[in-house]
């Protein structure tokens, strides 16, 4: 394909290639040439968790950019209204951009417009917030469900199956909140000496969980295991119990640094997971490769890490490298990507 | 007129910088984004020129986008008939809201703002995440490669100037303006109030029709930046917070204003941190001079 498009170009003429690509991703027609225009289609750039998700997509595109491959990111910031996105979206398309990585704002909101980017022969990669359409190159992310159960399972282990225990989701009517509590259900279900006190519904910030928290302990004088479905929601259940003096019981939660180093210091039984920032970078990469030719897969399941008592010192040693309010990611690099996504 | 003129400056900046917006689908596309704040910017208005302010438009939005996704048919009776469902439950609580309002005589900020989350949750009871469908002819005919969302938004702001030559429009407007003035006259202030805010949730939720059709689906979530957007809208347009002052054209001219600066911000290629300080400049560049021409004149 590139001795085809280097001659038409010799031949100073413009390469025309409808359904001429070969075992190539989808949205890829074949006829865009390097280096390439990156859009970076963000939902919201002000929280810390994606600030570091959008330093690993400029580390990447760097990366690329010593390669050759990529000339140019652009990147939007929708101010969290999907509504926006829509339209940033729509207007990388006019702009002629070469791929647009998303973090979708909402699951359906974006369907219409990422189909046109596609038909456009725009390469789309979807990351962490999944859409529901399939018309786009490729959706990277881990699995939020088995998030849930196997924080769930860490508890349910923990009390041999029998105690009372405080869950605590994201947003309701977020796809990711939602997911990992479905997750949860089948635990539940194989245990049913675990009661569940109550739920938490708040936004991903130790704040509001704290305050959330705070208030239901006058409810519930005895609490034996707390299932956090978030990082920083677990943060906020240790600062409201360690308040009011309470004993702190086995917890599940994510690789927000402020939870790891509380963990740590208040020596708990814990389980935390991620989703690794790395998802962004990830993303570029894979939607570059997919220009480039490459056959990527139309999903890419990013495997949990697991954190626990054995293995949290090796995270806590590069906190330093973290921002305070910010998550401690799993190390990447360019062949672990090409890994993940099959590339010889 | 400063708002007009900084409007016209962007828009041509806009066509210089993307010339593809010069043609019939780059209007379609254009006014497609635009149009949901346009509804929502109106509906704020209708609120605010009687005094009020109404915090429950972009719940109202969420729950027309789920009632649209799960009542609109693919028939053409089917859609005609979910639609005028979702409007006629907007009507219907927005007209509650009103008459709280207008009867009781409680802040419109507590009322609305306690309705917001009556609303929100009901969008979340009719769908816990996003989901359902739209049929795609829907979609296609409202937010396809014809400006059908402009064609919309002229026939309202017709419909306004119309219904102010009724008694009704009369008493909307001059109940905003002179409460008191207006009730001596016999206007029934009670019934006007109850009608705008009755017309705002059928807006909004007409608002929330489009936006599935839109996007082809519901979002429980999807209004909520719309409420601050469509204040934003209504003040940038001229619209004041007392009640009386200010005009619908104005209101649409703001949020204009706002979906445009989306546009050419990118196209001039700013870094998100620069959006933001921009749209706070241009915000209070359109304020300043509105209120320097005030003082002139």
């Amino acid at each position: 394909m590139f001795g085809l498009a280097a001659a038409a170009l010799m031949a100073g003429t413009q390469l025309a290639a409808p359904g001429t690509a070969e075992a190539a991703a989808k949205c890829i027609t074949g006829d865009r040439q390097a280096p390439f225009t990156v859009g970076w289609a963000n939902i919201y750039s002000v929280p810390t968790w994606m600030k570091q998700t959008e330093g690993t997509i400029t580390d990447i595109v760097d990366q690329l950019k010593e390669q050759g491959l990529v000339d140019k990111l652009v990147v939007t910031d929708a101010e969290g209204n999907a509504n926006n996105q829509i339209t940033q979206i729509q207007s990388m398309i006019d702009a002629d951009v070469d791929a647009i990585v998303i973090i979708a704002g909402s699951s359906t909101a974006l369907n219409r417009v990422i189909e046109q980017a596609c038909e456009k022969g725009i390469a789309v990669a979807n990351v962490d917030s999944l859409v529901d359409t399939d018309q786009l190159t490729v959706k990277i992310n881990t699995d939020s469900q088995k998030w849930g159960t196997e924080a769930a399972q860490f508890i349910a282990d923990q009390l041999g199956g029998e105690g009372k225990v405080i869950i605590m989701n994201g947003p309701a009517g977020i796809s990711v909140s939602e997911d990992r509590r479905a997750g949860v259900d089948p635990v539940l279900e194989a245990n049913p000496g675990l009661e569940v006190l109550t739920e938490t519904n708040t936004a991903y910030n130790s704040a509001p969980a704290q305050e959330a928290m705070t208030s239901l302990l006058f409810q519930y004088p005895e609490i034996d295991g707390i299932i956090s479905l978030g990082g920083a929601l677990s943060a906020g259940a240790i600062l409201a119990m360690d308040r009011q003096g309470r004993e702190l019981p086995p917890m599940t939660g994510e690789n927000y640094r402020q939870f790891l180093e509380l963990w740590k210091e208040k020596d708990l039984t814990a389980w935390a997971t991620m989703q690794p920032n790395w998802l962004g970078g990830l993303g570029a990469y894979a939607a570059v490769q997919a220009l480039n030719g490459k056959d990527i897969p139309a999903y890419v399941e990013v495997p949990l890490p697991i954190i626990d008592n054995s293995n949290i010192d090796e995270y806590l040693a590069r906190a330093g490298d973290f921002p305070a309010d910010g998550y401690i990611y799993s190390p990447y690099d360019i062949a672990m990507f090409d890994k993940l996504l099959g590339i010889q | 007129m400063g708002l007009f003129a900084l409007l016209l400056a962007l828009l041509a900046l806009y066509a210089y910088l993307y010339p593809g917006l010069l043609s019939w689908a780059g209007i379609a596309r254009f006014t497609q984004n635009w149009f949901p704040v346009a509804l929502v910017a109106i509906a704020q208005t209708l609120v605010m020129l009687m005094g009020g302010i109404d915090l429950a438009v972009g719940a109202m939005v969420s729950l027309g986008t789920v009632l649209a996704a799960t009542l609109v048919g693919g028939s053409v009776l089917g859609a005609g008939l979910g639609i005028t469902a979702t409007v006629a439950i907007g009507v219907v609580a927005g007209g509650l809201v009103g008459t709280i309002v207008a009867l009781f005589g409680l802040p419109a900020i507590i009322v609305t703002l306690s309705s917001s989350f009556l609303i929100g949750g009901a969008a979340l009871l009719v769908m816990a995440r996003p989901g359902g469908s739209m049929p795609d002819w829907l979609s296609e005919g409202l937010v396809g490669v014809h400006p059908t969302a402009l064609l919309i938004l002229i026939v309202l702001l017709i419909a306004w100037r119309v219904l102010r030559a009724t008694p009704l429009g009369l008493a909307i407007d001059a109940s905003g303006d002179n409460p008191t003035g207006a009730f001596r006259s016999g206007v029934n202030i009670v019934a006007a109030r109850i009608a705008a805010y009755a017309i705002s949730g059928g807006l909004a939720a007409f608002a929330g029709v489009y936006v599935a059709a839109q996007t082809g689906a519901g979002d429980p979530l999807i209004g909520t930046p719309l409420t601050l957007q469509s204040i934003t809208a209504a003040v940038l347009g001229g619209v004041g917070f007392l009640g009386g002052q200010g005009t619908l054209r104005g209101a649409v001219a703001g949020s204009l204003l706002l979906a445009v600066l989306v546009n050419v911000m990118f196209f001039l290629g700013l870094p998100p941190v620069a959006q933001y300080v921009m749209q706070g400049l241009i915000i209070v560049a359109a304020m300043g001079i509105k209120r320097l021409r005030e003082r002139a004149a």
